[in-house]
């Protein structure tokens, strides 16, 4: 199970970490009660400070999709069989309207944009 | 005799030194990343050759004029330990030259080429490698400790009965040659220089132990079974190191109380049975594994990802050897050019290890 970063992208390294596990726990190849390396471990295999995997846990942790115990680690959160909360729907409606709104300026239509988000959760669902 | 043990040290300098080059990882040559595709280049292999054709020879001519001059003419037990120490020290030097000269070299062809420029750079990380970590568990390295507390308690009850000359040297013959006055401290120097080494080593592996696994982005399989091997056999290597330096030092202070308990033929066993072990530890590690288990072939065949390569990070080594980089929290991470591990010289913990153990040997050895 490997996670690739890219030091010299525009894309902080954290909110590339972030984006990596979560995809990870979307697939289903981390799985619900799998624990994630330790921050100390994971910085020196990535050769990045700390900080940048400890700001990465928390994001997480922020979002409900790990739980950090301390002195045994961070482990992944059961999804929830009962689906998101508003906040959630919300947060995520946020985030995708500029994606949208992007999508249309370059001239895309509905049926275009509906075929790129069902690929890309064919993608995760088939791991 | 003493010809015969520099020869043989000389030779193995000699050969492990000239092998270096081919010793390492494809991706790296002479301290510089050699991004994905590049590793095969002509001038590199060049280089590799013209240095250790240099280092062979150099090495040739060393045992050729030492052989003669050990042989031939009647120098002293010192004359020829001091000649012996002079051409160790300038084959290393010569090939710290020469391996400056070809890190220069590399550096700038990998500029002109613009290698890798076309491809992405990135870092990658195995989430399950530390369950699958094999290095010894550190409690193993605390256990020759275990032992040098018994001798040094040990030693305590035989003080009365003990010589008032306590020898602190031992000749090639392997007879004690240089003394020192009995105290309570003199006769433990020994031990307690052994106990600091053997603390350095479970230190050593603590924190190697801790220290980030380099994968290679283009083969992530095939370099994370390299890198697990060379984990597990460096902390192999590093514990047979320290049981022989336990087993010498235990046999030498045992003699030490209780006079000649082995006879002479023992006395001069030991020392070349430490060495001779220790050599061919060395070298079988050397050639099986390699540095970051580039020796390994791993059973798995492995195709190349295209359009990625590791992320450069000669920015962090400077000169390609002296690796400074504060964010990562590696207190040792692997050699570029040689075997093993090597500091973060960016890391104060890493000094404390190295320096304060040898301060203390210092220390120890002067008081005597």
């Amino acid at each position: 199970m490997f996670i690739q970063i890219e030091p010299t992208s525009e894309i902080p390294i954290y909110t590339q970490l972030v984006n990596q596990l979560m995809e990870l726990i979307a697939t289903g190849t981390m799985k619900p009660s799998d624990s994630l390396p330790s921050v100390r471990s994971l910085a020196s295999d990535l050769g990045v400070n700390m900080h940048t995997v400890n700001k990465a846990y928390h994001e997480l942790e922020r979002k409900n999709i790990i739980q950090i115990i301390p002195k045994s680690g961070a482990v992944v959160n059961i999804i929830p069989s009962t689906g998101p909360n508003e906040l959630q729907i919300e947060y995520i409606k946020q985030m995708v309207k500029p994606l949208i709104a992007e999508s249309i300026v370059y001239g895309m239509d509905k049926d275009q944009i509906s075929s790129i988000v069902n690929s890309i959760i064919t993608e995760i669902s088939e791991g | 005799m003493l010809v015969a043990i520099f020869f043989a040290i000389i030779l193995f300098i000699t050969i492990i030194q000239a092998s270096i080059p081919f010793l390492l990882k494809k991706t790296i040559a002479f301290g510089v990343t050699i991004p994905e595709g590049h590793s095969g280049d002509k001038n590199l292999a060049n280089y590799k050759k013209i240095y250790s054709s240099i280092i062979v020879i150099l090495g040739l001519v060393g045992l050729l004029i030492f052989t003669l001059r050990g042989l031939n003419e009647h120098l002293g037990e010192e004359q020829i330990g001091v000649m012996g120490l002079i051409i160790q020290l300038v084959l290393l030097i010569s090939s710290m030259v020469l391996y400056l000269y070809f890190h220069i070299q590399t550096t700038k062809r990998k500029r002109e080429m613009k290698w890798g420029e076309n491809l992405k750079m990135v870092r990658v990380a195995d989430l399950t490698r530390q369950s699958n970590d094999e290095m010894l568990p550190s409690i193993i390295f605390a256990l020759p400790v275990v032992v040098t507390i018994g001798l040094i308690a040990y030693t305590a009850i035989h003080y009365p009965a003990m010589p008032d000359q306590i020898p602190t040297h031992w000749g090639p013959s392997g007879q004690p040659d240089a003394f020192t006055e009995k105290s309570p401290f003199s006769v433990i120097a020994l031990l307690l220089i052994l106990l600091v080494t053997q603390g350095m080593m479970v230190a050593f592996n603590v924190f190697t132990k801790k220290s980030g696994v380099k994968l290679n982005a283009a083969r992530r399989n095939s370099s994370r079974i390299q890198q697990m091997s060379f984990r597990k056999y460096t902390s192999w290597f590093m514990f047979l190191t320290s049981l022989l330096m336990t087993i010498l030092i235990g046999f030498l202070q045992l003699t030490t109380i209780h006079g000649d308990i082995g006879g002479p033929f023992l006395m001069l066993a030991a020392p070349l049975g430490f060495l001779v072990i220790l050599l061919l530890a060395t070298a079988i590690y050397a050639f099986k594994v390699g540095q970051g288990g580039s020796r390994i072939q791993p059973e798995i065949e492995e195709e190349a990802i295209t359009g990625v390569t590791d992320s450069d990070d000669d920015v962090y080594w400077k000169a390609g050897v002296f690796y400074v980089n504060k964010n990562d929290p590696s207190i040792f991470v692997e050699k570029r050019f040689g075997i093993g591990w090597t500091m973060n010289f960016g890391n104060p913990i890493g000094y404390l290890i190295i320096f304060v153990p040898v301060l203390i040997i210092i220390a120890i050895s002067f008081s005597l």
